[in-house]
């Protein structure tokens, strides 16, 4: 039933949604984009795809950072157009995706703020989905609390932020600690907002989230290694709405070494395949991009499915693996250094 | 007009040009715009190819002009038009001299946007000193803080309460209000105001809604904090002395640095204005240059090289008779270069089908569109556009017959048309407008067509003109037409036996059975337009056969094609013409009389299924002697055709490979043919596809007849629809009374919007598009293959046209962009 009238509200924009995906780039584009030589080939071969003119006003010596600037821009353009069409509950779901870029703003800005650089220098790099009115005054707080207080108390992020509230100074550590709290209840809301919508929502976007959600941890716990953080702590920190919840997630808090992690994964067949892969060896893949390529191949899969939001989503996803992709290129383009330009991580 | 008739003969060229000669000659053939280049390394990426540098440097230049040209206070007027081409010397100093523009513009406006910047803050200086003076007082009066507390200014804090006052804007209030709040827990007091008289941005120049506002606060801590706050939201922050006299003396130094900036302000943006007057004149003709020159070596980039020759290869497709154009461009380009060694034009043997490039002129463009959206003409195939010319128009006028609404379509159109030149200059984006406008000449014949077809069915409005004088009359006397109100009239009596000259006796307008006449009179015309129709489509082929050198097609395809149209359904038409003569209602012999004509639908019917039909006496059921007889004979004709177009192409084909065969292995013995393994699979195939034809054609010809009598259909549908509006709307206004004449008033509006909106547009689309149909279905697939693919030569005036649509999508602001999406 949710199906039949799912195209009242959100068809038009499902159907945006999917005429973008069909611009984002092939196998084939990446092949083309490798073989150049300059950035002005770069340049010259993304307008003849989708990407079009977006590049034919910026004056010549190109830099990797303009044309990452311009991916960026035009994907938030799209994104907002998305986002100021549509209603409840879609609107409410492309905010939750606004709020993960939100909590990366904020702990970018605390510790640009550390470490005593001027916040005029960092608010460029943050992601302009993820702004918000007080951002640039968050230099302001000094302690977690105040933080709070003041600034976020205002915004959506407000209920993920509760638990983090202590008197502690903000110190690199603490900044850690806030951004995995906050996350860990940003993916538990948005999991449970998803479960809420239901239908193929929950089905695609549950997924998907436990997958983040076990990302996460899994990667909580190999940087763990080797720091003050406590075995309690750290567990705090596990998003409890992933695969691994909860046998999984109490094994990873046990967890001494990158060994027992793979053990841990070993017993969850799509993850022990990701570890399987990886290694730190010359040639080979990292655990991250294993995680990355993971992480495509779910998005992807959300396209095969009709009326959900989760194209959304994955559409959001994908698209910015694909600035990676072609920054990664243009770096190593821009740095004539050719050996690991194959390392993109290809889409379709 | 030859070359109407089929697609021009293409010829395949092969040029061998030097390298400095290529970009004269390429400039002239883009300029005459008469061959269509092929890409001879199509596996070549974009940027590895030979002039990727100048392609680069060229949309660089386009660049800075487009910035240049959006700096312009008004659009640059359109390019000289001029046929002299820039060398590239002439080039290079043209992108000097564009560098040096864009370069100085870029100084002038950075300059004019600092000083603006500073002139906005003077002037948000000077509102702030006017706002809180009142701020101060009220602060005096209610709270008497004068009195008790000193203000201090915020530069030097000597007792308790410091201040801090600036601008935000005034959609950020309400949050900054609140974080300043919130940081110093309530500790402060803010005080708001804001600007009425709205600002410029210096940098965008849209306008900026800004807010005056004076936190007092207590305490250095405090002070820092409010100040990161601010800074965070953007708000600017201005030194404002405390005390009465100190503004005042501040407000008089600003205003005069005001008015001093002022000036200068003034002064620079004279400046700009000049320089940018100078160069709005030569933009247009710049960018037209760069453009061409562009297009000049993406064409190059398609040439190979011949690395031992160094000299271009190119191969393109020119029509015959504009070969001697492409042989003058490279002689002028050898000319212009100075090189001792000619351009070659050589052409090029090929058995690849050529592009199909049908010739038109601003009369005939339309028409050729309409048959090109359906499929572009195979290679010098029968071109259908030129027959559509007259057809289209004519079928569509059955269709929509009103001298009214043909009247409305004609002046219409011939306002278009006498206007052209004044319409085409300036473009419009308005894509209906634009249909209309490449539509002109079709709409005027189809108007002009339906003003004949509308004084045949004599209806103007839904009302008939008295032209001529009836040819029938009164035979009543006038007190039995007093006691009636209809009277049947007998035409033995009451019909002259002289027809009305020209179309539809007016008599037929007060008729009850009118539209029993009608219906019986245009589904009869459009069966008979039809198989008219059909069987020129059908003949078509004939030329299509002799042309492709193929004879045999003609006996094997198009003679039992006709005859099964002709023997049929044209005997269909003779039956309805024979009705329409033999029957009088003054016929002396009462066989021939008006009650014994039989219907010709069921004769026809009869004929088909094989059956005899009866005779009620006095009346035959059969209009002549050795009818039936002559029937059974046509209609075993007719089916015996369908064998021969089943079999009579395969068997050709069979009988043809197998004389070759024999040939061959009478020529080359022990040879065994090639392909000879292949022949059964192909020949099975063969025989599906003529099967498939043939049902189609059969079938067709049934339901294509009954097709074309949407004709009736759509006629009797307009004739009803505007006879309703006349006596819905209009006729109540035509009461002699003062309500009438109030009904006309209002009546007349609406019947007149109506008239408009439904009568002549959409029931004009609707049988346009029924019109259409019927020529590509019913009509070109008589005949028409469309297999071809259209004539893209390189043409500078294609390609701006191109660019300009673009531009025109690009050009626009971000926001609008946002709205394509």
């Amino acid at each position: 039933m949710k199906g039949c009238i799912f195209n009242i509200d959100a068809g038009y924009l499902e159907g945006l949604c999917r005429g973008f995906k069909c611009g984002i780039l092939k196998q084939s584009d990446y092949l083309n984009l490798v073989q150049c030589e300059t950035l002005e080939d770069l340049k010259l071969h993304l307008q003849g795809t989708d990407y079009g003119t977006f590049l034919a006003n910026e004056p010549s010596p190109l830099s990797v950072s303009t044309i990452d600037d311009k991916l960026r821009e035009k994907l938030v353009i799209e994104f907002q157009h998305l986002r100021n069409h549509s209603v409840e509950p879609l609107s409410t779901f492309l905010d939750f995706i606004t709020y993960s870029y939100m909590i990366d703003n904020i702990i970018l800005l605390i510790t640009g703020t550390l470490h005593q650089r001027p916040i005029s220098e960092l608010i460029p790099k943050c992601h302009p989905l993820g702004s918000f009115e007080q951002m640039e005054a968050i230099h302001v707080a000094a302690t977690p609390a105040e933080l709070y207080n003041a600034v976020l108390v205002d915004t959506p992020l407000a209920p993920f932020f509760v638990d983090c509230i202590s008197e502690q100074d903000l110190d690199e550590m603490n900044i850690e600690i806030i951004r995995n709290t906050l996350y860990k209840a940003y993916w538990e809301a948005f999991y449970d907002f998803c479960k809420q919508i239901g239908g193929t929502t929950a089905d695609v976007m549950c997924e998907i989230l436990a997958f983040e959600a076990d990302r996460r941890a899994i990667i909580i716990t190999i940087n763990s290694f080797g720091t003050e953080l406590s075995k309690d702590d750290r567990a705090k920190l596990y998003p409890r709405c992933g695969k691994l919840n909860p046998d999984g997630l109490a094994a990873l808090a046990r967890a001494d070494d990158y060994e027992q992690v793979k053990a841990v994964a070993e017993y969850y067949a799509e993850y022990s395949a990701l570890f399987e892969g990886a290694g730190n060896n010359v040639g080979d893949k990292t655990l991250e991009d294993k995680f990355f390529e993971h992480e495509v191949s779910l998005n992807v899969h959300a396209f095969l499915q009709q009326f959900h939001f989760g194209v959304f989503y994955s559409y959001l996803k994908l698209k910015e693996q694909e600035c990676r992709n072609i920054v990664w290129i243009s770096e190593c383009v821009a740095q004539k250094h050719r050996a690991k330009i194959d390392n993109y991580i290809p889409i379709f | 007009m030859g070359s109407m008739f089929r697609s021009e003969e293409m010829v395949l060229c092969q040029l061998f040009v030097q390298p400095e000669a290529a970009y004269v000659s390429m400039y002239e053939l883009g300029e005459a715009g008469i061959a269509q280049f092929r890409d001879l390394n199509p596996h070549v990426n974009d940027f590895q190819r030979r002039y990727v540098s100048e392609v680069r440097r060229c949309s660089e230049m386009e660049r800075k002009l487009r910035w240049v040209s959006g700096e312009l206070p008004e659009p640059p007027p359109p390019p000289i038009p001029s046929r002299r081409m820039l060398s590239p010397r002439e080039i290079n100093m043209l992108e000097e001299k564009i560098d040096y523009i864009e370069s100085e513009i870029q100084e002038m406006t950075k300059n004019a946007r600092n000083l603006k910047s500073d002139y906005l803050s003077l002037i948000e200086l000077k509102l702030l000193i006017e706002k809180t003076q009142t701020f101060f007082q009220d602060h005096s009066a209610q709270r008497k803080l004068s009195a008790t507390v000193q203000i201090y200014n915020n530069d030097a804090v000597f007792g308790h309460l410091g201040f801090i006052a600036g601008t935000v804007a005034t959609s950020r209030v309400p949050s900054f209000e609140r974080m300043l709040w919130r940081i110093s827990h309530g500790n402060i007091f803010f005080k708001q105001a804001q600007i009425d008289q709205p600002l410029k941005d210096p940098i965008t120049g849209h306008e900026l809604q800004k807010t005056v506002f004076v936190v007092f606060f207590h305490g250095e801590q405090i002070k820092l904090r409010v100040k990161k706050v601010c800074f965070g939201f953007k708000a600017t922050l201005y030194p404002c002395p405390a005390t009465y006299k100190d503004q005042q003396e501040m407000l008089s130094g600003v205003e005069t640095r005001i008015k001093d900036l002022e000036m200068v302000l003034d002064q620079t943006e004279q400046h700009r204005r000049l320089v940018l007057t100078n160069i709005a004149g030569d933009i247009s003709t710049w960018m037209l240059a760069v453009r061409k020159e562009k297009a000049i070596y993406h064409t190059l980039n398609m040439f190979s090289m011949d690395i031992i020759k160094k000299c271009l290869i190119a191969e393109c497709w020119v029509p015959k008779s504009d070969l001697y154009i492409a042989q003058k461009a490279l002689d002028d380009g050898v000319k212009a270069s100075g090189s001792p060694i000619p351009s070659i034009l050589h052409h090029v043997p090929t058995r690849e089908i050529p592009p199909t490039f049908n010739r038109t002129n601003k009369f005939t463009r339309g028409f050729q569109t309409l048959i090109d959206s359906y499929g572009i003409a195979s290679y010098r195939e029968v071109n259908p556009a030129l027959y559509t010319i007259i057809t289209f128009p004519f079928l569509f006028a059955v269709m929509f017959g009103d001298v009214g609404h043909g009247l409305i379509m004609t002046a219409f159109s011939a306002i278009i048309v006498i206007y052209e030149k004044r319409l085409s200059k300036n473009k419009s984006d308005n894509e209906i407008w634009n249909i209309f406008f490449a539509g002109r000449y079709i709409i005027l014949l189809m108007g002009i067509f339906s003003v004949y077809t509308g004084l045949i069915y004599n209806d103007m409005f839904s009302k008939s003109l008295n032209l001529f004088g009836s040819s029938w009359m009164n035979v009543y006397d006038s007190e039995t037409l007093a006691n009636h109100t209809s009277l049947e009239l007998d035409p033995a009596v009451a019909y002259t036996q002289t027809p009305y000259p020209f179309g539809l006796d007016p008599a037929w307008q007060f008729a009850t059975n009118n539209i029993i006449f009608l219906n019986s009179f245009k589904m009869k015309l459009s069966i008979i337009f039809g198989v008219l129709h059909m069987a020129f489509g059908v003949t078509m082929s004939v030329v299509n056969f002799n042309f492709f050198r193929k004879p045999e097609m003609i006996y094997l395809q198009y003679v039992p094609q006709i005859l099964f149209l002709m023997l049929l359904f044209w005997y269909l038409c003779i039956l309805m013409f024979m009705k329409w003569t033999m029957y009088s209602a003054t016929a002396t012999d009462p066989t021939y009389g008006t009650s014994c004509a039989p219907s010709v639908l069921i004769t026809f019917i009869n004929m088909m299924l094989l059956k005899g039909s009866e005779d009620s006496p006095p009346c035959k059921a059969m209009m002549f002697d050795g009818q039936d007889a002559l029937q059974k004979l046509f209609l075993t004709l007719g089916f015996l055709c369908i064998p021969i177009m089943l079999f009579g192409k395969p068997a050709f084909l069979f009988w043809q490979a197998r004389n070759r065969k024999r040939h061959e292995v009478g020529g080359e013995r022990g040879e065994v043919p090639a392909g000879a393994g292949g022949g059964a699979g192909a020949a099975g195939e063969l025989l599906i596809t003529q099967a498939i034809h043939t049902i189609e054609y059969v079938l067709g010809t049934v339901s294509h007849t009954a097709s074309y009598l949407r004709l009736w259909a759509l006629s009797l549908a307009h004739a009803q629809l505007s006879a309703v509006l006349w006596q819905r709307v209009l006729r109540y206004g035509l009461a002699r009374s003062l309500a009438g004449s109030v009904t006309m008033y209002v009546g007349f509006a609406v019947w007149a919007f109506f008239t408009l909106a439904i009568l002549v547009l959409m029931e004009g689309l609707s049988a346009f598009l029924h019109t259409l149909r019927l020529h590509w279905v019913e009509f070109m697939s008589k005949f028409y293959d469309g297999q071809g693919y259209a004539f893209m030569p390189f043409s500078f005036a294609a390609i701006i046209e191109h660019d300009d649509e673009e531009l025109a999508q690009n050009g626009a602001p971000p926001e609008k962009k946002d709205e394509e999406y």
